[in-house]
């Protein structure tokens, strides 16, 4: 019964009123309603709906107020419901389609709101000699943007639908998919998708390192600036996780690439941003067993899942309680103070004579060197791994790991795309092994201090028993990690890899 | 998808405006509706303002030649769609007549929308015929419209009869009161005394009203240009009642 509506775009010039009026001299109109309407957009802050192809728009006027998801590239409704206030979480979504249609892509993030458009709409029907309605006709009427027209046919009258349409373009409107959104965005100066965690550094090959280094760190202090009200504000748990991320890249930025930056300078940053990161891990550890507790409820038997929910209490509790701690140091003058210097000292000039030795080195020849003597120290370290290797040497080789990812991520844009990206992810897929094996020892760790906490918490006994099994499945998976080790790096110490780093890097 | 047949062997009882207007409910209630206009007066086209007119007319249609998703029309009104009439129709027991299983044909015919429809009123015409017997076969309901006369519920009796012969035992039937014209005494009597006599009737009855006959002048269900009274609201119990016997 539905047939797809048909989107078009006024020129600039031409108002919703003269448009009818020209249109009335080749069909007969009726006009049907006008009503004024706020429309707002959201989407998450990493533009995770834009990303996948969809426009999440609240209307809202002095009768109705509803929630539409339309396809970006088609302007085809997914999917609508009524709804007076948007919730942060797809999960909180009272319709299920719309909770549907979300939640995959949404995940954990919250859904901010992006822009709030006035709106004038009309309602006009296109009738025939017997006064049916042929066709019916949405115009959106905006301040400063072009007017939006939808055109919705009615089943069986595609004739009348293809005059119109000749006529629509005859008065000079142009079938256009774009949503609203991206105009309102451009007087805004902003665009979409203006924010993502992935770096994309442009660097010269020849650029001096001590200004190229200067220019990479600049880019993270962006990312952490970016993310850090948010993070206090814990309006979702990957604020945090991206504030993080860009605290530990600038770190391994600054332990990889020494003698670059003056050394007083490099030390005190590398401690600050040392505490920076030990700071932000109790929180982002509790959220970590928060976001995957559904998968800790799956692990275990049906019959115990309800029995872990008193843990998920108390790791709420004392998520609630770190996060608290979080805001106040990120408020106080040991996080401040230490930023704007670090700001500070990214924006003072080049020094025209630098004693470092790398200063002056053309920062491809610096990446090259580091790049390389990174990767043959995970290569040694990890041929020296046997079976009988204690926890901690698999630890350190994935500290090493995450130094190389990070320094191939920095300087990914001096090198041919494609080959750097294959090597980036070879690396990925071993590293990932080594992550999860750490996580899952972390997590063995915790979880049996967690219970001794809780006993003194008066909690039922069940839980215990439940907490019990999860953690077998935990020590189960962690050495089903520990033996996949082997294979894992077997893969990664290949020849060709090592040929295609030596290629890359090796000059 | 529940079809619903408006029908009775006599003509002018309110079949058409019974289809018509009940369809209209229940597209406002959110179902997705379609009417078939089966007649070849082609009065529910009219009410919509929709060309009694089909390309190849009932012979293209009965062979398959179209499918019905081609010829359906949207209404002004949402979730409503109308199967439009066509003056060929009056040959239609000719053209079921030369296929193989007459009256199977319009729920071969029928089967494709399930997907499409939560309601498909069939308003048919008056008499019983081939193309009655094929109604028959397709829909779920017979909804009857009975004026309260002796020589209406006389025929009613027939219906029952005729049915209860073809052994055809998903079809439920539920006659009504329709055109009850409160000022006859005859048509109280009847109210009175006939539930008695058919436990099948429905309890809600339309009145004889002149809002009622103004659809004709208006080209639209009443519900398009009234917006309470009593004939709307009997029309509202009317279709609550056949909701709650589905």
């Amino acid at each position: 019964m539905t047939t797809p509506t048909l989107n078009f775009e006024f020129p600039g010039y031409l108002t919703a009123n003269k448009f009818l009026s020209q249109l009335a001299d080749k069909a007969i109109l009726k006009p049907i309603s006008e009503h004024y309407t706020l429309k707002s957009y959201y989407d998450s802050f990493d533009w995770r709906l834009y990303r996948g192809g969809i426009i999440c728009e609240l209307s809202r006027s002095q009768t109705v107020s509803i929630l539409t998801l339309k396809n970006l590239h088609n302007g085809q409704l997914i999917a609508s419901a009524d709804l007076d206030s948007i919730p942060r979480f797809a999960k909180e979504f009272p319709s299920k389609n719309i909770r549907d249609a979300l939640t995959p892509i949404l995940e954990m993030r919250a859904l901010l709101p992006l822009t709030t458009l006035e709106c004038t709409l009309h309602h006009v029907n296109v009738l025939n000699k017997d006064e049916k309605t042929v066709l019916k006709l949405m115009i959106e009427t905006f301040e400063f943007i072009p007017c939006r027209l939808q055109l919705i046919p009615v089943k069986g009258y595609d004739k009348a639908a293809l005059r119109v349409i000749e006529a629509l373009i005859r008065i000079g409107l142009v079938e256009s998919n774009q949503p609203p959104l991206i105009d309102a965005l451009k007087t805004q100066g902003r665009k979409p998708k203006d924010y993502t965690s992935k770096l994309n550094i442009k660097l010269d090959p020849n650029m001096r390192s001590d200004l190229a280094v200067k220019h990479i760190f600049s880019n993270l202090l962006k990312a952490i600036k970016i993310n850090e009200q948010d993070t206090i504000a814990a309006t979702d748990s990957e604020f945090l996780h991206d504030f993080r991320v860009a605290v530990r890249r600038t770190r391994a930025g600054l332990n990889q690439l020494k003698n670059v930056l003056p050394e007083a300078e490099t030390s005190r940053f590398s401690h600050f941003f040392a505490w920076l990161g030990q700071i932000t891990t109790p929180t982002r550890d509790l959220d970590v067993y928060l976001l995957d507790f559904d998968n800790y409820k799956k692990s275990v038997p049906p019959a115990l899942r309800e029995d872990l929910n008193p843990l998920y209490d108390f790791i709420d509790r004392k998520q609630k309680q770190a996060q608290k701690n979080l805001a106040k140091k990120l408020k106080s003058p040991d996080y401040i103070a230490p930023l704007i210097e670090w700001e500070e000292f990214l924006r003072s000039p080049a020094i025209k004579k630098p004693t470092q030795a790398n200063s002056l080195l053309p920062i491809k020849s610096l990446a090259d060197k580091r790049i390389l003597k990174v990767f043959r120290r995970i290569i040694k370290d990890g041929q020296r791994i046997t079976d009988q290797s204690p926890p901690g040497e698999l630890h350190d080789l994935r500290k090493t790991c995450k130094k190389l990812r990070y320094l191939m991520e920095f300087f990914q844009n001096l090198y041919p795309k494609s080959e750097i990206k294959s090597l980036i992810k070879s690396l990925k897929h071993f590293q990932d092994i080594l992550g999860e094996f750490q996580d899952l020892e972390v997590q063995e760790i915790t979880l049996k201090k967690f219970s001794e906490e809780m006993m003194n918490e008066g909690v039922p006994a069940d839980t215990f028993l439940a907490m019990g099994v999860l953690i077998q499945t935990i020590d189960k998976r962690r050495q089903q990690a520990r033996e996949a080790f082997q294979e894992k790096f077997d893969a990664f110490d290949q020849p060709d890899i090592q040929d295609a780093f030596h290629s890359l890097f090796g000059r | 998808m529940k079809i619903i047949a408006t029908f009775n062997i006599k003509g002018g009882v309110g079949k058409t405006s019974t289809a018509v207007n009940l369809a209209y409910l229940a597209a406002r209630g959110g179902s997705r509706t379609l009417v078939w206009d089966l007649d070849p007066q082609g009065a529910s086209s009219y009410y919509f303002r929709i060309k009694p007119k089909i390309k190849g007319g009932s012979k293209k249609l009965i062979e398959g030649k179209r499918e019905l998703d081609e010829i359906i029309k949207g209404t002004d009104f949402d979730n409503l769609d109308l199967l439009p009439s066509d003056f060929s129709f009056r040959n239609l027991d000719l053209v079921l007549e030369s296929k193989k299983k007459p009256t199977h044909q319009l729920d071969k015919l029928l089967k494709p929308l399930a997907q499409e429809y939560d309601f498909i009123f069939l308003d048919c015409p008056p008499s019983i015929s081939l193309l009655s017997e094929a109604v028959f076969k397709a829909a779920d309901i017979l909804l009857s419209p009975v004026i309260p006369t002796t020589l209406s519920l006389r025929t009613l009796d027939q219906l029952k009869k005729f049915l209860k012969e073809e052994n055809n035992k998903k079809i439920r039937i539920m006659p009504f009161f329709s055109m009850v014209d409160r000022r006859k005494k005859m048509h109280l009597e009847i109210l009175e005394t006939t539930p008695k006599q058919f436990p099948e009737l429905l309890k809600s009855a339309i009145p004889y009203a002149s809002d009622i006959e103004r659809m004709g002048l208006e080209r639209m269900p009443l519900g398009g240009f009234v917006k309470s009274g009593r004939s709307i609201q009997a029309y509202k119990d009317l279709w609550e009642e056949i909701n709650r016997n589905l």
